[in-house]
């Protein structure tokens, strides 16, 4: 593992979760109603006269509730419908568990999204819901897998031959053997979550227009990219810088070991 | 078992698949809570035309009747008509699938060799420098959402520096798809190249390889005629799964650049809450995934049939 990509990494990712925490409880929403793209402070401003600077302090807190609240719901629904299976003494529970993921897992996670906002309306409980029904299947998968695996290590059969109760066997050694597959997949979870929130706000499917979002800010200053480019480019180099600090970590934390 | 037995039996279970994809875009369009008509009439709430809306749904009618005359309907190629335009579905999706299937054809047409050579690359020279960068390269760009890097690609080639057009307004030209494509190309790179990598790094590695070195069989051969077909098994069915990515991926990445395609005619579907349009376009996307990994998993037994069953 190389330690200044690491450092790199966690920087990256740092900087805009600082951001978005200390934020809004150490600021105000700048209001609306100022000349729009004017270089007005030390960002300028957005499409509705807003201070971008002050936006963007405000900008992080939405795409970190989503992603995180997402992540965690999928990892346990996708974690007990994957252990479930994997566990399962019955072929038929093992396949309604998991069959009915792989029809989900044959829809573009957008199309959903774009599907379930169009008729169950907008707003971030809609776009949680779906990244988690988008995720979760994925995470399902690997649990399956993995739990299929170490139940027939020799470690597990020889607690079975103790006479060890299932439950035992299964929430105390398997769920420990779960541990490094799922944290090697977690960066790329993550990713997925925070790509599916932001295409959902910026396609207009997800929060308000005049939300301090970064993705939403990404969208509707967009029109103004020749005469106020840091109205875009400010909230881009946060989310790029977020994305790619949590990859980065992830793979460096995660690699060369089994 | 046979090659022919095999793709017999995926077909089987594609076309099962097909019909639950389906038959669950009908539920999830229809079972949602409240009375579609209505939240499709949205700021017109007119009840002359919910009554017309939901004549042309067919609402008044039992679900199974529904079920069975929309099944009946895509059997024979009729997906019903738009909401809005009254054009036929069929007829909307043939027109705007077009710069899609372009876009996603000359994405593939540079990803497949490019994750290739990088690949075979890394895996031949795994551990070095050139194969630790371009690791740590793929996954900076794999992590970067397409809305975003689109938007500082257009800021610094088509605004900054003016050298390619911001948008594809109009028609794809070979100059407006480049950003597009650039886009599409660093998102997909990652996954495919280090699967190739992996899977060569396994196979270069393995006994046969061993025994074909010993015996004196040329590096090349060995690599490009033993070691390669066997590792580009699982990298087929990786293929297909980055490319019903793409057709996702492209929704953005169309409503970036104003390209006509089947992002317009999403975006444009759930504005206006067109849903026989947006049920075409689902049963469409669904289609071509399940066709997708058929195709993909009958190359990859053709390639290793050892891998698959």
């Amino acid at each position: 593992m190389s330690r200044p990509v690491l450092a790199a990494a966690g920087l990256l990712a740092g900087i805009p979760v600082v951001l978005a925490t200390l934020g809004p409880p150490l600021s105000a929403l700048p209001a609306s109603g100022g000349p729009p793209f004017a270089p007005d402070g030390f960002l300028g401003t957005d499409v509705l006269g807003r201070d971008v600077l002050g936006v963007l302090l405000h900008g992080g807190a939405s795409m970190l509730a989503i992603t995180f609240t997402a992540t965690a719901l999928s990892y346990l629904a996708g974690g007990l419908i994957g252990l479930l299976a994997g566990a399962a003494r019955s072929r038929w529970l093992d396949e309604l568990l998991m069959r009915p993921l792989d029809i989900v897992l044959a829809i573009p996670g957008i199309l959903i999204l774009l599907l379930a906002a169009s008729l169950a309306g907008h707003g971030p409980v809609i776009v949680t819901a779906v990244v988690v029904v988008v995720n979760a299947p994925a995470i399902a998968r690997l649990v399956r897998a993995a739990t299929l695996d170490a139940a027939r290590r020799p470690a597990a059969e020889a607690m079975r031959l103790q006479g060890e109760n299932w439950w035992a066997i299964h929430a105390g050694y398997v769920g420990r053997c779960l541990r490094r597959p799922l944290l090697a997949d977690a960066g790329a979870r993550l990713t997925s979550a925070v790509y599916l929130t932001g295409a959902a706000n910026f396609l207009g499917a997800g929060l308000a227009p005049d939300s301090p979002d970064w993705a939403v800010a990404i969208d509707r200053n967009k029109a103004g990219l020749l005469l106020q480019p840091w109205a875009v480019l400010a909230p881009a180099a946060l989310v790029v810088a977020f994305t790619i600090g949590v990859n980065l970590l992830a793979d460096e934390l995660t690699r060369g070991k089994p | 078992m046979s090659l022919g037995w095999y793709a017999a039996r995926r077909l089987g279970l594609g076309v099962a698949q097909v019909l639950a994809v389906v038959t669950v875009i009908f539920a999830l369009t229809w079972a949602l809570p409240g009375d579609a008509a209505v939240v499709i009439a949205g700021d017109d709430p007119d009840p002359a035309r919910i009554a017309g809306i939901r004549a042309a749904l067919g609402l008044d009618q039992p679900v199974m009747d529904r079920y069975t005359s929309w099944l009946g309907g895509l059997a024979t190629g009729d997906l019903g008509r738009s909401l809005v335009t009254g054009q036929p579905v069929t007829a909307v999706l043939g027109a705007a699938s077009e710069p899609t299937l372009l876009l996603a054809g000359v994405t593939l047409l540079f990803l497949v060799p490019a994750a290739g050579a990088l690949g075979i690359t890394c895996a031949t020279r795994a551990g070095g420098r050139f194969d630790r960068w371009t690791t740590t390269v793929t996954v900076a760009l794999h992590a970067i959402p397409e809305y975003a890097l689109a938007v500082l690609l257009i800021g610094f080639f088509a605004l900054y520096l003016g050298l390619l057009p911001a948008t594809a307004l109009g028609e794809l030209t070979p100059a407006a798809l480049v950003l597009p494509v650039t886009v599409l190309v660093s998102r997909s790179l990652c996954s495919l190249a280090r699967l190739i990598r992996a899977s060569l790094i396994e196979a270069l590695a393995s006994d046969y390889v061993a025994h074909a070195r010993r015996h004196g069989v040329p590096a090349a051969r060995v690599l490009f005629r033993h070691a390669l077909p066997n590792a580009l098994a699982p990298a087929v069915q990786q293929l297909a799964r980055t490319a019903d990515w793409l057709l996702g991926g492209i929704i953005v990445v169309e409503a970036v650049f104003a390209v006509p395609g089947l992002s317009a005619a999403v975006v444009s579907s759930v504005a206006s809450r067109d849903v026989p349009v947006l049920q075409g376009l689902a049963v469409l996307f669904a289609v071509l995934t399940v066709v997708l990994h058929l195709g993909a998993d009958v190359l990859a037994y053709r390639l290793a049939p050892r891998a698959v069953s």
